[in-house]
């Protein structure tokens, strides 16, 4: 084998180890992250993880809040339709609703937001989730809005 | 969107009840069609103390001792926490679509309280906001503000102590807050009632919110045959 040979045989198998191990880890950690993340028009988003979907509000909802102060969410066990108000965010002496992104029941709620409401403005895509639910109606995820979607219609409300 | 139009409605003297039932209609009206005019409802009160969705700061046994006081009480569905209303206190509801105005919530507070600071000012009264929600002329309270958002539809509002008797709010902790309240009236030394403020109020509130008002009259919503059928045309 020549120099050469050599020469393009180390760069290929550079090129896949950088992608076997740089950009796969990468792309398998950002989705890892974001979740399959489905937004609402009303600002809810919802992370499917198996059978169980978390919801919270979204980055552009907790701004437009102010900072959160009370969090009155559901009981464990409480039904809910998609759609139908589940609670309220209380912030700046107005306390503004919370909608169901999907039908199901309450498994868990947030017990932190309790003692410490302000995660939903620190974090509101993480420590800052309202509540956990089951989801019963799985075709309704196919009528929310991805990642690009919700980030284009944002963009066309402050427009 | 053009200037959006509010139709201002007056219901005079009215129990906080027979408010919230008109207040109910509109807002059903522009949740089911957001391009319908929005309202701006104008009222006094009759005694009553209302507390916001907080409801676990106040157990019951001290909601009755207030009843005693000869004021209702009512548990909303606002933000903030205690407040009073009635007789001399000027108290608006703005039934408006914040999802058409492509507006948040705080910002909708800030406009309100920015509207108050302009009537005080049209008094001749230097006014301040702080990060307490409500106007503040010095270290005292001259306005409350509580506000429910459904589906981008507010309700609820402000409540501007005109000339109401405020030995009533000595028998609560305003909006929690160990600070005093006062009045138009206190501040300006002479009596300032509810028709006084009422224009002043109507012009600020054009102006900050960038709209057309026009009067309107009440609804005619069914209801059971009181002693006062005529009470809901409002007048005071």
């Amino acid at each position: 084998a020549t120099r050469s040979d050599f020469s393009s045989l180390w760069s290929i198998e550079t090129a896949a180890v950088f992608v076997l191990f740089v950009c796969v880890p990468r792309v398998w950690f950002l989705n890892f992250f974001k979740g399959t993340l489905k937004f609402t028009d009303k600002h809810e988003w919802v992370r499917v993880e198996g059978s169980i979907g978390t919801v919270g509000i979204s980055n552009y909802a907790q701004e437009a809040l102010g900072d959160v102060v009370y969090c009155g969410l559901p009981e464990v066990g409480q039904k809910l339709e998609q759609m139908e108000e589940f609670g309220a965010l209380e912030s700046v002496k107005a306390a503004s609703e919370l909608y169901s992104p999907l039908t199901g029941e309450v498994s868990e709620i947030n017990t932190e937001l309790a003692e410490n409401p302000g995660l939903v403005n620190k974090d509101c895509y993480g420590e800052g989730w309202l509540i956990k639910m089951s989801i019963e109606k799985p075709e309704e995820l196919d009528g929310l809005m991805d990642q690009s979607a919700y980030d284009k219609f944002v963009k066309s409300l402050e427009d | 969107m053009s200037r959006p139009v509010l139709e201002v409605v007056r219901l005079g003297l009215v129990s906080y009840s027979e408010a919230m039932r008109v207040q109910r209609f509109y807002v059903d009206r522009v949740k089911s069609r957001p391009s319908s005019a929005w309202t701006l409802l104008l009222c006094e009160h009759s005694p009553v103390y209302t507390i916001g969705i907080r409801t676990s700061q106040y157990p019951d046994r001290d909601l009755d001792l207030l009843r005693t006081k000869g004021a209702e009480v009512h548990k909303t569905n606002r933000g903030g926490l205690i407040t009073f209303h009635g007789p001399g206190q000027l108290v608006c509801y703005p039934i408006l679509h914040l999802g058409l105005l492509k507006k948040g919530i705080r910002w909708y507070v800030g406009q309100l309280e920015r509207t108050v600071v302009d009537v005080c000012g049209q008094f001749g009264l230097r006014a301040n906001t702080s990060p307490l929600t409500g106007v503040w002329i010095r270290d005292h309270k001259v306005c409350a503000i509580g506000i429910h958002c459904s589906r981008y539809v507010t309700s609820h509002g402000l409540a501007l102590n005109c000339d109401v008797d405020l030995s009533w709010f000595s028998h609560i902790a305003p909006c929690g807050l160990d600070k005093g309240v006062t009045s138009l009236s206190r501040e300006m030394q002479r009596r300032i009632c509810v028709e006084e403020s009422v224009h002043p109020l109507l012009h600020s509130f054009s102006r900050n919110f960038n709209c057309d008002l026009h009067d309107a009259a009440p609804p005619h919503l069914h209801r059971d045959p009181g002693p006062c059928p005529g009470h809901i045309s409002g007048h005071s």
